[in-house]
């Protein structure tokens, strides 16, 4: 057992409001420099819809993530045999078109146009050539259409359903949508990592997050093409690749990352997790259908003393191991099993979970006319607007077990804390739903707290960084301390 | 007396190493002169005279000064063409022997060169074997051996006895494929009739005349049996075949053309499965399913 530490997070899909506070808390932080005009390592899709860049859950088309052959894994779009031919043009680059061209207005001509009959506009201009624009798309082009004919109805995930069930998803007044918020999931396979010829991206031992050496990347792009969630962005100004960094400067200073932070849905949770990394390459060779469940396993209980013994022998720190048993992460993931990870299927192990959306009621149709308000409120799971073969496509490898699972768990505690709340469903009944649920009474009042009461300790449970014992590590802490300021600053250019 | 002789030896001294000295470095530059006047003779006269080796564009010079006197000789050389102007009957008759071909005048001459030259051709045509004989080909007929051997040389495909470049680098010929030879030195589909068929073709294979030709071929010279394959595949060449037309690189350019086509293409094939725009088509395809709507 080689237990190792990882910050884990947690998004709440049923809270999200799709407010893209979270991008924009980002945006100005990391990505208002010039070159990372189109990056949104944070951005809220729109489900169903085709997401940012266009369609980037099809692996047909991006070659994102692993492969399983046989018994040993694989990189889709890459090899050590290709890599070589493929140096200059990696052929499963993007272009800008499919993220999009990013774009300002020219507020100028507010104050300076000659006086005329017309009022004066903004018009746009490329943020890359500088040129007027005719603006074609954007990183939410369909935000909160959940039916647009071109980019809702190309959801790469539609494919498992059947075409009397996309017609249903479809049809007026029976249009569905939620939010699906995305930022890197610091996996613990990435692909990117793996993919790097020039080892510039790595996965820092002491959380886990996941990082691009700025002074070892050399622009080969491979990481773009193989990251299955295109997280990985490359800046055309400074010629290296970028990506969230889950603002670590923040994290190792205690606070929560920027868009865990700025949320106003509160649906956002980070804490650590500790995990045993010598199983990783057997978990990502896991049975499609047995991923989820592999990599539950891979989560060892922080409580537990062989597991706390071995974290302490593979050198956590006590404190990140304390903070791992009060980790929200660990209770949503592994004690509830109601949040998943979104596309294990691509086998990179996101330590990102979500908690799968419900969702309202399909419409009665009566008489010609369409009853959407119904009257059993807490209906039964499998007649929810948005099937649940689409939700399995996204977060359960099209196998619907577990998420069912987390939907029945969801629904089950809000029909108990009707019961307690509103006292218009009986106990009887709320306790006989906790029990077909799989849950308890206790388990359902500590869902029911960390969901809708939490706090800002309660949700962002931050491990100490000991960026001191970090240090110690590589150098003598104290001639380090002598010899060593802050280093120098220097940003990225092209070239070595 | 001794020491007086002792003496009077020692003020000589001087005197006679320098007498000695001087003598050797009037023999020294006699060696030096004749030898100039061999390298002249290579250089600007071999390619049509022979000493002792028989006829090429001009006579064999073996005996010339038999046939005619030093001084008509030396005014000959300084200005063929003059001489030949001033109604000279000998320089005439000269002419005609080499069916019109008149001497230039070689360049870097001067009345010195000419004496140098003219004894040197006396002293050479007293040998038995003058090195200025020539290069003895056979005489022997040519074979279609000789020519595919005399093509595998000009092509490189055979490389040169004594390491010389192959005559494709510079040169293009009739008959071997679209891309040709090099385009520094002439076409050389005709050159066994412009210079005079075998023997002119052998010698100057011999001894180059141009000076591009001698700078790579001076450290390198081909060997009798190279130059006797040299000149059956020229002979078929100018009997086969005719010079490229003026429309050659424009069959360069259009060759170049398919040739990068083809490489494009076999990228096109080998990446087919790289990445293509998925956005654009996306948009594309579903404008056009409304049209047919």
């Amino acid at each position: 057992m080689d237990v190792r530490s990882q910050i884990g997070m947690m998004f709440h899909l049923d809270k999200c409001i799709g407010c893209h506070t979270c991008s924009i808390a980002c945006k100005n932080i990391w990505t208002d420099r010039r070159g990372t005009e189109y990056m949104w390592w944070n951005n809220v899709e729109t489900k169903p819809g085709t997401g940012y860049p266009t369609q980037w859950e099809d692996q047909e088309k991006y070659r994102g993530g692993w492969e399983k052959d046989g018994n040993d894994l694989y990189l889709k779009s890459t090899s050590k045999k290709q890599i070589v031919p493929n140096i200059f043009h990696n052929p499963a680059q993007p272009s800008m078109d499919d993220y999009y061209e990013p774009w300002t207005y020219d507020y100028q001509n507010l104050f300076t146009a000659p006086e005329g009959n017309d009022q004066p506009t903004a018009r746009p201009i490329s943020m890359v050539t500088g040129e007027y624009m005719d603006i074609e798309a954007g990183p939410n082009w369909d935000d909160d259409l959940g039916g647009s004919p071109i980019y809702a109805r190309n959801d790469p995930n539609l494919k498992s359903l059947t075409p009397e069930q996309r017609l249903q998803l479809f049809s007026v007044e029976q249009l569905v949508l939620y939010y699906f918020p995305r930022i890197c999931n610091h996996c613990l396979n990435p692909a990117c990592v793996a993919s790097c010829p020039s080892g510039a991206l790595y996965k820092r031992g002491e959380d886990g997050i996941v990082l691009v050496d700025q002074k070892r990347c050399r622009a080969w792009r491979s990481c773009v093409s193989a990251c299955p969630y295109k997280k990985v962005y490359f800046n055309w100004f400074t010629g290296k690749s970028e990506k969230c960094i889950l603002c670590f400067p923040r994290v190792e200073t205690g606070q929560a990352p920027a868009c865990f932070h700025s949320c106003v849905g509160r649906i956002r949770y980070l804490g650590v997790l500790l995990y045993d990394a010598s199983r990783i390459e057997e978990v990502a060779r896991a049975d499609e259908k047995d991923l989820i469940e592999a990599q539950r396993s891979l989560i060892l209980d922080p409580n537990d003393p062989r597991v706390i013994d071995a974290a302490l022998a593979g050198g956590v720190h006590p404190s990140v191991i304390e903070s791992a048993q009060q980790s929200p992460i660990y209770k949503f993931v592994v004690d509830w099993k109601i949040a998943l990870p979104p596309h294990i299927e691509y086998r990179t192990l996101p330590m990102l979970f979500y908690v799968p959306p419900l969702s309202p009621v399909i419409a009665t149709r009566k008489d010609d006319r369409l009853n959407s308000v119904s009257d059993d409120f807490f209906h039964d799971i499998e007649s929810s607007r948005v099937p649940l073969k689409f939700l399995s496509g996204l977060f359960g490898a099209g196998h619907d077990g577990k998420l069912r699972y987390a939907l029945k768990k969801q629904k089950a505690v809000r029909w108990y804390r009707r019961a307690v709340t509103v006292g218009d469903v009986d106990m009887e009944t709320a306790e006989k739903i906790l029990q077909q649920a799989d849950c308890t009474k206790e388990e359902a009042e500590e869902i029911y707290r960390l969901t809708a009461m939490c706090s800002f300790e309660d949700r962002f449970v931050i491990p100490p960084a000991n960026r001191e014992e970090a240090i110690e590590m590589l150098k003598e802490p104290f001639e380090h301390k002598q010899s060593a300021g802050f280093g120098f600053l220097s940003g990225p250019r092209r070239g070595l | 007396m001794i020491a007086v002789s002792r003496r009077s030896f020692l003020a000589i001294l001087p005197i006679w190493i320098l007498l000695i000295g001087g003598q050797e470095i009037r023999g020294d530059e006699r060696a030096l002169q004749a030898e100039q006047a061999k390298s002249f003779f290579r250089q600007n006269c071999m390619s049509c005279h022979t000493i002792g080796g028989g006829r090429l564009t001009g006579p064999d010079l073996k005996g010339a000064l038999e046939r005619k006197d030093r001084s008509w000789l030396k005014r000959f050389l300084l200005d063929p063409v003059a001489m030949l102007e001033s109604g000279d009957a000998y320089a005439a008759k000269l002419k005609k022997e080499s069916r019109g071909a008149v001497m230039p005048r070689a360049a870097g001459i001067t009345p010195q060169v000419a004496d140098l030259l003219i004894d040197l051709i006396e002293a050479e045509s007293e040998l038995e074997k003058s090195e200025f004989a020539g290069l003895q080909i056979s005489e022997r007929p040519l074979t279609a051996i000789d020519v595919e051997r005399g093509r595998e040389i000009f092509l490189g495909l055979h490389s040169l006895e004594r390491q010389g470049a192959s005559c494709i680098s510079c040169h293009s010929i009739n008959g071997i494929g679209g891309l040709g030879g090099g385009l520094l030195g002439p076409d050389l589909t005709k050159v066994y009739d412009r210079l005079q068929g075998r023997k002119g073709l052998a010698t100057w294979l011999a001894a180059p005349a141009t000076p591009t030709m001698q700078s790579i071929f001076k450290p390198h010279p081909l060997e009798s049996g190279e130059i006797l394959a040299l000149v059956a595949y020229f002979k078929e060449a100018a009997e086969t075949g005719s010079e490229a037309p003026p429309s050659g690189p424009l069959h360069f350019i259009l060759l170049g053309l398919v040739g990068a086509v083809g490489v494009l293409v076999i990228f096109d094939v080998l990446w087919r499965t790289r990445f293509r725009s998925v956005r654009a088509r996306l948009v594309a395809d579903q404008g056009e399913r409304a049209l047919h709507r």
